[in-house]
């Protein structure tokens, strides 16, 4: 288990290498100049920023430093923010996005293997059409109107109750995070309700579930023990990438509630071409995502003994 | 057949299913004689399994639907219920093991808690108590290393290994029946012996009667004291292995036994197949439900269901060849058929 852990470790720094070379080669493949845009920078901040990433250099020389600032885990400073380093925005404004995200996977997962299960369970019955038909709803509408949606409701029901039930926007409290989190969530709870609900009409007619019930086990003993572990498998596959999906895929709910989260830094420094903050975001989301892959492959080898040995 | 424990009477299954309503089984009668083992022998399709999964409760219903029909043990019809004198059937009184040992276990739990489970249920051990009474009971399955296999995931045994394991789950609770539903079917034969032998020697000594569901006539003869022949979810033909071998009196048995290869290295000849296949099920035919592959088939046969006949005192064929007037005639057929000669 140590050594696949390791090996998995490995494989994923050399992922990451590959991110931070890709995304340097669409840099730099991007037509424009940071620094010359409207904003024009003074003469002797353009002569430090160019000595210090040599962009008078050749790309390949370009290329090392931009590495060996990486190694170092130093992103750089924002080319368009003034007194910013790059780290600096992540480590204020990562945390926000983080929390944000890792509630919605905790609800989309945790809503989608119940819903999943349940629908199963009452197959082709009423609750099973009523939920299949919301998932549909979930996975077909986009964010921003969910979001818009979400935040209507949240007026609506302050207005209803005549104070604050729960603050439309802004951040701090957990107050702030639910709704936010449940419309971030709620495509990927679809998701891996259909996921789930596939996976578990599988289960319940298989050969090990019927030696369940002809031990005459209760049939919670069945569910929890039989039926949910193995059904749960290819859920708990899909929920690395949805982990980081939901934590990096937030701008638009960012955007709605108020949040003040590193997605809108990634999209600002894109329209703006600030090289250092697009390219320190993007290596940093690329590495929490394939790290969270990563995780999850562990989390799995603990859940299913096949994976273990290997 | 004096008391046995468990007589099934008149049993009838049906399906719903989108084509319209199979009648899967169609009124079966037995007897479990205690310590004894009794087996069920048909084709594909023909019932076998739905008779023995419906006595345990085990068809998925809806779709499946008893129609009618008991099974007794002692005085209480064990159909539709879940208990028998406050103890579980399933599990406790009847243990049930299955074709393919591969599928027949849950991947991510490990087998000896998988044996555990069963006396945690229905005997109230403490989960040590009964994770050390599964080591025994691998042990006694003849599993080697019984004590580090009992903490082995299924995908780490090999397929014997796995029927052996499902074997002591089966027996754990030392239940006075034991269903096997095709035991050796997906093993290969020097592991059939191996578990059939396991078996034998397991209802030697705790003195379970064994309900054998096979469609080979070569584990039935090997198995078996008494044998019922089942075609289109009816029984055809039951009575003492021996008589059912060399008195086969159904034309189906007879088929059965002429489509067996022999062990006779210099035998160049082709195997002898049953023309045809089984009636259809969502529209049983009105007589006998083999009159159109039968070979000896007469005009009543098609139009009147064959009543069992007795042919001694506890063997007996559903098949009108045996009918007062024809009793000459089949004695033939027997004698033609034992002579080896090619059926028409």
């Amino acid at each position: 288990m140590w050594r696949y852990t390791f090996k998995r470790l490995l494989q994923g720094v050399i992922t990451v290498w590959f991110i931070a070379t890709a995304t340097f080669a669409a840099m730099h493949l991007v037509p424009g100049d940071p620094l010359a845009s409207d904003k024009a920078v003074s003469e002797e901040i353009r002569a430090n920023l160019e000595a210090k990433y040599g962009l008078n250099e050749p790309v390949w020389k370009q290329y090392t430093i931009y590495l060996g600032n990486l190694a170092q885990g130093d992103f750089g400073i924002s080319f368009t923010q003034k007194n910013r380093l790059v780290n600096d925005i992540i480590r204020e404004h990562f945390p926000v996005s983080a929390t944000l995200g890792l509630l919605a996977v905790l609800f989309a997962g945790l809503g989608g293997v119940i819903w999943g299960a349940l629908t199963a369970l009452y197959r082709n019955r009423l609750p099973d059409i009523i939920i299949m038909f919301l998932v549909i709803l979930g996975i077909s509408v986009p964010s921003f109107v969910v979001a818009a949606f979400g935040q209507l409701g949240l007026v609506s029901l302050n207005n209803l109750a005549g104070f604050n039930v729960l603050p439309v926007g802004g951040w701090g409290t957990v107050a702030h995070m639910l709704v936010p989190a449940m419309v971030l969530g709620l495509s990927t709870m679809a998701y891996l309700t259909r996921l789930m609900r596939s996976s578990m009409l599988e289960i319940v007619s298989s050969d090990f579930v019927r030696t369940a019930k002809a031990k005459g086990l209760p049939p919670t003993r069945i569910f929890t023990a039989h039926q949910l572990r193995n059904a749960v498998l290819p859920v708990i596959t899909v929920l690395g990438p949805a982990i980081a999906a939901i934590t990096t895929g937030g701008f638009v709910v960012e955007l709605v509630f108020a949040i003040p989260g590193l997605g809108r830094y990634f999209v600002e420094a894109v329209q703006q071409l600030d090289y250092t903050v697009i390219m320190g975001t993007t290596v940093f989301y690329g590495a929490f995502l394939v790290f969270m892959v990563i995780a999850v492959d562990v989390i799995y080898g603990f859940i299913d003994p096949r994976v273990r040995l290997e | 057949m004096a008391d046995p424990v468990l007589s099934v009477k008149n049993l009838a299954v049906e399906f719903d299913t989108y084509g319209g309503t199979v009648q899967a089984v169609r009124g079966v009668d037995f007897d479990v004689e205690r310590g004894k083992t009794l087996a069920i022998v048909g084709e594909s399709g023909c019932g076998k399994s739905v008779t023995v999964q419906s006595i345990m409760g085990l068809t998925p219903m809806p779709p499946g639907r008893i129609t009618s029909g008991s099974a007794m043990m002692g005085d209480i019809d064990i159909i539709g219920r879940k208990t028998i004198n406050g103890e579980d059937i399933r599990g406790s009184q009847i243990g049930m093991i299955f074709q393919d040992p591969m599928t027949s276990l849950n991947p991510t739990m490990n087998i000896g808690s998988q044996i555990a489970e069963t006396l945690i249920v229905h005997r109230g051990y403490s989960s040590k108590q009964a994770f050390a009474r599964a080591i025994e009971l691998l042990d006694m399955s003849k599993i080697p290393e019984a004590a580090k296999r009992a903490k082995q995931y299924p995908f780490e045994f090999s397929g014997g290994m796995l029927q052996r394991a499902m074997i002591a789950m089966a027996i754990a609770c030392e239940p006075p029946i034991l269903i096997a539903d095709e035991p050796t079917t997906a093993l290969d034969v020097t592991i059939q012996a191996q578990i059939l032998d396991l078996l034998m020697e397991l209802q030697r000594n705790n003195g379970m009667s064994i309900i054998l569901i096979t469609h080979d006539l070569g584990v039935v003869a090997r198995m078996a004291e008494h044998v019922l022949v089942m075609y289109a979810g009816q029984i055809v033909e039951h009575g003492p292995v021996d008589e059912i071998f060399y008195r086969s009196g159904h034309p189906y048995t007879m088929g059965l036994r002429a489509a067996m290869p022999t062990n006779d290295p210099n035998a160049e000849q082709r195997l002898t197949p049953i023309d045809g296949s089984p009636p259809d099920l969502f529209h049983p035919p009105v007589g006998c439900g083999y009159f159109a592959r039968c070979p000896h088939a007469m005009r009543i046969c098609a139009e009147q269901p064959p009543q069992a006949h007795q042919l001694s005192a506890a063997h007996a064929a559903k098949c009108w060849l045996h009918h007062e007037a024809n009793t000459q005639q089949v004695a033939q057929i027997n004698l033609r058929d034992h002579a080896g000669e090619e059926p028409s």
